[in-house]
């Protein structure tokens, strides 16, 4: 009866995220479509020329030492 | 990864920004200098000089070409990215606590202080770009002293001339800059002074934070409150993680009551909340001192925060970060 009662909240729980995830969702769509249609309005040029660059990173991080002092009062 | 620590500045911090391609962050303290420094690998690029105050603020354009300070010196001041000199300052008859460019470049909005007979003022500028950015305006486009409470944060909003301001009183407002009109305001955003204001990059959203413990995600057109993020400290610094559902909270204790701490590790931390579902989802500690700033690199790959301890922390975010589905399966709209 516990596992039944916990699976129950779950669901619960499950459908009350889903439920804020469509309306975060639908208020994101909302804003937007307004500011497409504003920047359609004003002209409309965006921001662009951010793909066309390719940047190689080779990362080492390495720990050659790590003192770690303790302070004893 | 281990984060990086970018050690240079003597006293705590007040902002820190990215500039938009993220390869450079700003930081501004009470040490009255500006550093910026490269945040693949924490390298200090550069230092500003020359305030003589605390540097409440700064911001870059899109271009990293100019960047604007403001400091308790009176002085708003416009900088090279490049080569570190002052080309303009601005003098006013108190501090100026928050400075921010337009989305064109084309304008800066500063709040200064309330002070000694002098009403706070919000002023615009525009900002000649052309030649070496040493002949500015001495006067300002547009100037109005905001009705009621002082304003602490401000920003523009994608409208034309339309700024969005936070105050002591916890109110947030938006003001047309041409004619000093207050156009919508939410009194009770917070209930105590609101710290932080931070914009998503579509610039329809914005987060605050407060001394009330509380953040709040806000409808930037209608100001109505979407989420609310409530903690157990006062809270300095909120941002907003971009292509994933997070935000970041810092905060903590006053410096004055900060005698607990542990001495080997920080115990101050940057707290994740999830955006949508307002459950706190993980904390990062590092800092001896309140959290001041915090700031997210536009491609959401690291973040940075600076403390009251005078240290700016840069942190990778590792692959988990981009991976886990922390509530399983749901699509979510930046």
């Amino acid at each position: 009866e516990d596992q039944r009662e916990s699976e129950t909240v779950n669901t619960e729980l499950l459908a009350h995220r889903r439920r804020l995830v469509d309306e975060w969702n639908a208020w994101r769509v909302r804003c937007k479509k307004e500011r497409a249609e504003q920047k359609g309005q004003e002209g409309g040029h965006e921001n662009q020329g951010e793909e066309d660059k390719e940047e190689i990173e080779v990362w080492i991080d390495e720990v050659i030492e790590q003192i770690e002092e303790e302070v004893v009062d | 990864m281990r984060p990086i620590l970018l050690q240079g500045h003597e006293r705590s911090l007040t902002q820190i920004k990215f500039n938009r391609d993220g390869d450079l962050l700003f930081s501004c303290s009470k040490d009255h200098v500006i550093n910026v420094w490269y945040t693949h690998n924490g390298e200090r690029l550069g230092t500003y000089d020359g305030n003589n105050g605390t540097v409440w603020t700064v911001d870059v354009d899109s271009e990293s070409l100019f960047m604007v300070s403001g400091a308790a010196d009176n002085t708003l001041r416009l900088w090279n990215v490049a080569t570190g000199k002052c080309l303009y300052t601005w003098e006013f008859p108190t501090a100026v606590k928050r400075v921010a460019f337009s989305e064109d470049d084309n304008q800066v909005v500063c709040i200064t202080e309330q002070r000694m007979g002098h009403q706070c003022a919000i002023r615009v500028f525009n900002i000649n770009r052309s030649g070496d950015g040493t002949k500015q305006s001495k006067e300002p486009a547009h100037m109005f002293n905001p009705i009621g409470s002082k304003a602490t944060v401000c920003a523009f909003t994608a409208q034309p001339n339309i700024i969005i301001t936070g105050h002591e009183s916890g109110k947030v407002s938006l003001f047309n800059v041409k004619t000093g009109e207050e156009i919508n305001n939410n009194e009770r955003a917070h209930s105590e002074v609101v710290t932080d204001l931070q914009l998503s990059p579509d610039k329809t959203y914005c987060i605050t934070s407060s001394k009330d413990k509380s953040a709040r995600i806000h409808d930037t057109k209608t100001l109505m409150v979407i989420k609310t993020f409530t903690t157990e400290t006062p809270l300095n610094s909120a941002a907003l993680a971009p292509n994933r559902p997070y935000v970041l909270l810092g905060g903590g204790q006053e410096a004055m009551q900060v005698t607990t701490t542990s001495l080997r590790q920080g115990k101050f931390e940057t707290r994740f909340w999830h955006k949508v579902f307002e459950e706190e989802v993980g904390r990062v500690k590092g800092h001896f001192g309140p959290i001041n700033t915090i700031a997210v690199h536009p491609k959401g790959t690291y973040y940075a925060s600076g403390g009251e301890d005078g240290f700016v922390r840069v942190h990778h975010f590792d692959e988990s970060y981009f991976k886990t589905e922390l509530y399983g399966d749901l699509q979510i709209e930046d």
